[in-house]
């Protein structure tokens, strides 16, 4: 098994090596992006998305497949990280030797997660919904506020948030994710266009084709920020306690 | 003219309590020193400048000058506030580790308990 594994990763790689000496070389100034492409979305973007943030529209709109697959690679990125940690819990769990619980609770700690977690998740909010206008958006707001969780489980314990936030949701939430994503897309599909084509949704929306595709990258970017706060979170909670969701750090 | 005095005098503070830190930081000697100097001459410092800038954005009174301005003293609250608690989270975890202190021989400094001069 781990030697078919072995030779399918170097196929791959060696794929993935081979193909990038077809890439044009970097800072060429003949390359079709130096030549005309950015100068295109630079100038249209805005009238064709009415989004004014054209990294934004160039990220969820014209390249909306490559950010899709992007949310993918992470949510595959948690999911792998989860299956190995608790499988190999499952062997050595004697082995390992539990750390004596402080008793004293740090209040100083607390007292500050509990004023700052608010704001980080505001703020986070502020940043997904922002993506448009300013730097921003669904990736970067879903790392702030996994990192809120993160904080929380810092100051308290693991337990604590853990009730709060329990594994099961996190994981079918970071799916749900990745299905708003799709979703958005293939609703597109049904209303008779290409998939992630977001102006079709003017066709059972009370907006304009211009405006539903602004609107269908704010979805996107919130199943994005949805899949990187759960994935975050999932990350952190595996990698601090070895996969035994005790206490850890 | 009031506000750009203001201003200068509230960043070459911050500067020189910045200077201070960095003395602080290489010229202490043990870990808990260390992060006694970076702490507090760190935070003010931050602060200082962030009022400063804050204040240099209301020259001109506008929604958008305003607006950056309330920005800049919300990055300043949020430092006043986690600055110093990272600083504890790290000396705490340096006396959990039980991490040396520094002990001055000749002076016979600090003294332990029940020990007299």
């Amino acid at each position: 098994m781990k030697a078919i594994a072995l030779i399918v990763t170097l196929l791959l790689g060696g794929l993935l090596i081979a193909a990038t000496a077809d890439l044009p070389d970097w800072g060429d100034p003949n390359s079709p992006a130096s030549v005309h492409v950015s100068q295109y979305y630079i100038e249209n973007s805005l009238e064709q998305t009415s989004v004014p943030n054209f990294v934004t529209s160039v990220l969820a709109d014209y390249r909306g497949y490559d950010t899709m697959f992007e949310t993918t690679v992470i949510f595959c990125a948690g999911l792998t990280v989860f299956a190995i940690l608790r499988r190999a819990h499952r062997r050595r769990q004697k082995a390992v030797n539990p750390r004596p619980e402080r008793e004293d609770k740090d209040l100083i700690l607390q007292s500050a997660a509990r004023m700052i977690v608010p704001m980080m998740q505001l703020f986070a909010l502020y940043v997904v919904a922002h993506g448009h206008h300013s730097p921003g958006g669904g990736f970067q707001g879903g790392v702030i506020l996994g990192a809120g969780f993160i904080l929380l489980a810092v100051a308290y314990d693991l337990k604590t948030v853990l009730a709060r936030l329990r594994e099961k949701t996190v994981l079918r939430l970071s799916a749900v994710g990745v299905l708003i994503y799709s979703g958005i897309g293939f609703v597109c599909l049904l209303l008779g266009s290409n998939f992630l084509n977001y102006s079709a949704w003017a066709r059972i929306m009370p907006f304009g084709p211009i405006e539903a595709r602004s609107h269908g990258m704010l979805g996107v970017e919130v199943g994005v920020a949805i899949t990187v706060l759960c994935i975050m979170f999932s990350l952190y909670v595996d990698l601090a306690s070895g996969g035994e969701m005790d206490e850890g750090l | 003219m009031a506000l750009n005095i203001a201003i200068i005098i509230l960043t070459m503070a911050g500067t020189l309590f910045f200077i201070g830190t960095t003395v602080g930081l290489i010229r202490f000697p043990d870990f808990y020193t260390r992060m006694h100097a970076a702490g507090k001459g760190d935070t003010l410092s931050t602060v200082l400048i962030l009022f400063g800038l804050a204040l240099y954005q209301f020259h001109h009174l506008s929604v958008s000058t305003l607006l950056v301005g309330f920005k800049i003293i919300f990055i300043a609250v949020l430092i006043f506030i986690a600055s110093p608690t990272a600083t504890h989270a790290i000396m705490d975890a340096g006396y959990e580790a039980k991490v040396e202190y520094w002990k001055n021989k000749l002076l016979n400094w600090p003294r332990r308990q029940g020990e007299e001069d």
